[in-house]
């Protein structure tokens, strides 16, 4: 029956031509287990371009939405999974395509006549690349914006056209809504119809020349790609995909904030394939960081592009091809040195936005004081402020603490007057509670929190955070005890005549003049 | 081309690798399916809740005149936070009872409107006409306005709408 409606068909569009192109391509006898990672990449390609057509049901493009929509996805078990295929999907077809280029190379697989075979996956590698690039900056959260500042910043360090690249790169003045849909319409639309174009002239040029077989020639008649070639692709791509299944399955890393232009302590870090161009990067200061960012990148680009020139004879063994197999050898062990040299360069500070800041745990007192919880709780108007979303920018937060009327109007009495240092500390607690439960801390620390995200903040920096009119304070307890703390700060001036501290002394209460110098003491 | 048939495999080997490879393949195609098609048909449930909002002041109503009132609900649609207008009638009986009837003409949704002259609701749509209890009178309408919990907030008398 089944049979009878191919032989149907086939009368009339010639359908069984695509078995006998897809399974009887013969191959040359000896052909094996390495020649499984073109199917494995085509695989993965497959896989994200399903997964990520699927996300864009819910994903909206916007800065208001993004982080809102991705949070959406992964709220359950299915979005989580996609989302985390797509996400290891992007890795394991980098790896695939890197493994796929070495074995390319090994072989001597780019020797006449395969130089444009050749020549289309270096493009098929520099687009994969690029989706990278793009989608990392989907999600919208600290990760994402971060890392697109710095690329952009990178791409303006290119001679003569950087800032124009840049601008392109950007869309509008600021990275903002304008990057954001021109990045998605790259990564959904542009560049796949690339990709799609440039794989399909790969394919086509390969099943042309036929693929180049073992080093050396082995005797007997070629054989077919199907069964025995399939079967070895299908056991590699699924060992390939349940890892990848497995990891998705494993999780996401989690989604840091929303993206936060003014937030200075967050510490951008790359996506591990482009931490090897990171740490090149910070050998390279000032006016040479265009050799590490462009130059050393772009030589490196054309050496691979131009290989088949370069390496003109007909010898394939890579024992025979020393100059060739030695500066690849030495290339991937500087790719594997600069990643894991990138890798295990962290910023000790990184782990400080993890911790609840002295701003965030004055917050909390405030947020008490402003009766926020007339509206934000379980029975009320609006979600409890352990589960609002903190997808808003921080103008639009800092105008809602310091006058919520202004964003909904008329849904609650006028609110108690806030400052602006107490509106940013609201926003820090807040930006806190929703990540983690708070944690409780002893009293007295409550009460220099509240002192320091009033007054001190303004002028001084503990951790990274605060004005810089001031000393720093994160390790003054190393210098000074309680009680001179004290005298200091309830008259600056007897200590020091020609200080620009105000005096605290009448406008604090003893036990906060208490807590704020017992305090700064055990900072050490 | 004719097929070649690859007789380095011997035919039971073949019926293996042939089985091996539907296997797989089927296998993968049937997880992504299922993943992609859950993924697809079944969204996150919304999380939105019914909130008592306020709906006015009593002195603001007259006794047995239904008084139209455009409240403005909190609304989870997915990954976006509305803000959705909605109109309501609230029926006061000029004592301590207050009824709320939706403003949604029960027939194809369009809102209805109070005709103060005749004493009825009336949908511009398709004609169904109400009484100001919300019962059908003429018309399409398959069942009377929905009515939505009201109450009096005793301590400064105004009206509480749950939606």
């Amino acid at each position: 029956m089944i049979g009878r409606l191919i032989d149907w068909l086939h009368d009339r569009t010639g359908i069984r031509t695509i078995r006998e192109v897809l399974f009887d391509e013969p191959l040359p006898p000896g052909t094996g287990w390495f020649f499984t990672l073109g199917s494995v990449l085509l695989a993965l390609i497959g896989i994200q371009v399903l997964t990520g057509a699927f996300l864009t049901l819910y994903y909206a493009p916007t800065p208001d939405h993004a982080y809102d929509s991705v949070r959406f996805i992964s709220s359950t078990t299915a979005g989580r999974l996609v989302r985390g295929l797509h996400h290891f999907g992007a890795s394991f077809i980098v790896v695939a395509a890197a493994l796929h280029m070495l074995r390319v190379i090994g072989f001597g697989s780019y020797k006449p006549p395969r130089e444009l075979t050749w020549l289309s996956g270096l493009g098929a590698l520099g687009l994969i690349l690029a989706f990278a690039l793009t989608g990392y900056l989907l999600p919208w959260d600290q990760r994402a914006y971060w890392a697109t500042v710095v690329t952009i910043n990178i791409s303006k360090l290119a001679p003569v056209a950087g800032d124009v690249v840049a601008g392109i790169m950007r869309g509008g003045s600021a990275i903002g809504a304008l990057t954001l849909t021109r990045w998605y319409a790259a990564h959904v639309i542009f560049l796949p119809a690339i990709l799609i174009a440039i794989v399909a002239a790969h394919l086509v040029l390969m099943r042309r020349q036929g693929i180049s077989g073992p080093v050396r020639t082995h005797k007997g008649p070629s054989t077919a790609f199907f069964p025995a070639q399939t079967a070895r692709d299908v056991t590699v791509v699924s060992i390939v995909v349940i890892a990848l299944f497995v990891l998705a399955w494993r999780g996401m890393p989690a989604m840091e904030g929303p993206a936060d232009p003014t937030d200075a302590t967050f510490i951008p870090r790359p996506e591990w394939y482009f931490l090897g161009l990171f740490q090149l990067l910070k050998y390279f200061p000032g006016k040479l960081e265009v050799v590490g960012a462009i130059i050393i990148p772009t030589v490196l680009g054309a050496l691979l592009a131009l290989l088949p020139w370069l390496d003109r004879g007909p010898e394939r063994d890579p024992r025979r091809r020393r100059v060739v197999t030695v500066g690849v050898l030495v290339g991937v062990v500087a790719v594997v040195a600069l990643t894991t040299l990138g890798w295990r360069d962290k910023p000790a500070s990184a782990a400080a936005a993890d911790t609840w800041s002295m701003r965030a745990i004055g917050g909390r007192q405030f947020a008490a004081n402003a009766k926020c919880a007339r509206c934000h709780s379980e029975s009320g108007m609006a979600d409890p402020l352990e589960q609002v979303s903190m997808s808003r920018g921080p103008e639009w937060l800092a105008g809602h603490v310091a006058d919520p009327e202004m964003i909904a109007p008329g849904l609650r009495e006028p609110p108690a007057a806030v400052t602006e240092r107490e509106a940013a500390a609201l926003v820090a607690y807040v930006r806190q509670v929703t990540r983690e439960p708070y944690p409780g801390y002893p009293q007295p620390i409550e009460t220099a929190a509240g002192v320091w995200a009033r007054y001190c903040v303004g002028c001084h920096v503990i951790d990274g955070d605060g004005g810089s009119d001031g000393p720093e304070l994160s390790h003054i307890g190393s210098k000074h005890d309680t009680a001179a703390l004290r005298e200091w700060i309830v008259d600056p001036e007897a200590a020091k005549p020609d200080t620009d501290m105000p005096a605290f002394g009448k406008r604090l209460t003893a036990a906060q003049l208490d807590a704020i110098a017992q305090y700064l003491a055990n900072r050490k | 081309m004719s097929h070649p048939v690859d007789s380095s495999v011997s035919p039971g080997r073949r019926r293996a690798l042939v089985l091996l490879v539907n296997g797989a393949v089927a296998a993968i195609g049937g997880a992504l399916s299922a993943l992609l098609g859950v993924f697809a048909l079944k969204p996150a449930a919304a999380a939105s809740r019914d909130r008592w909002i306020r709906a006015g002041a009593l002195s603001d109503l007259e006794p047995s005149v239904p008084a139209v009132r455009v409240l403005v609900v909190p609304r989870i649609d997915g990954w976006y936070r509305a803000r959705a207008p909605q109109t309501v009638f609230l029926v006061w009986d000029g004592k301590k009872d207050v009824r709320a009837v939706s403003a949604t003409c029960t027939h194809l949704g369009c809102q209805v409107h109070w005709d103060g002259k005749d004493h009825k609701f009336r949908c511009p749509c398709h004609g169904g006409v109400y009484d100001p209890s919300g019962k059908v009178l003429e018309g399409p309408p398959p069942r009377p306005l929905d009515s939505l919990d009201a109450r009096i907030d005793s301590a400064d008398d105004t009206v509480l709408v749950r939606l």
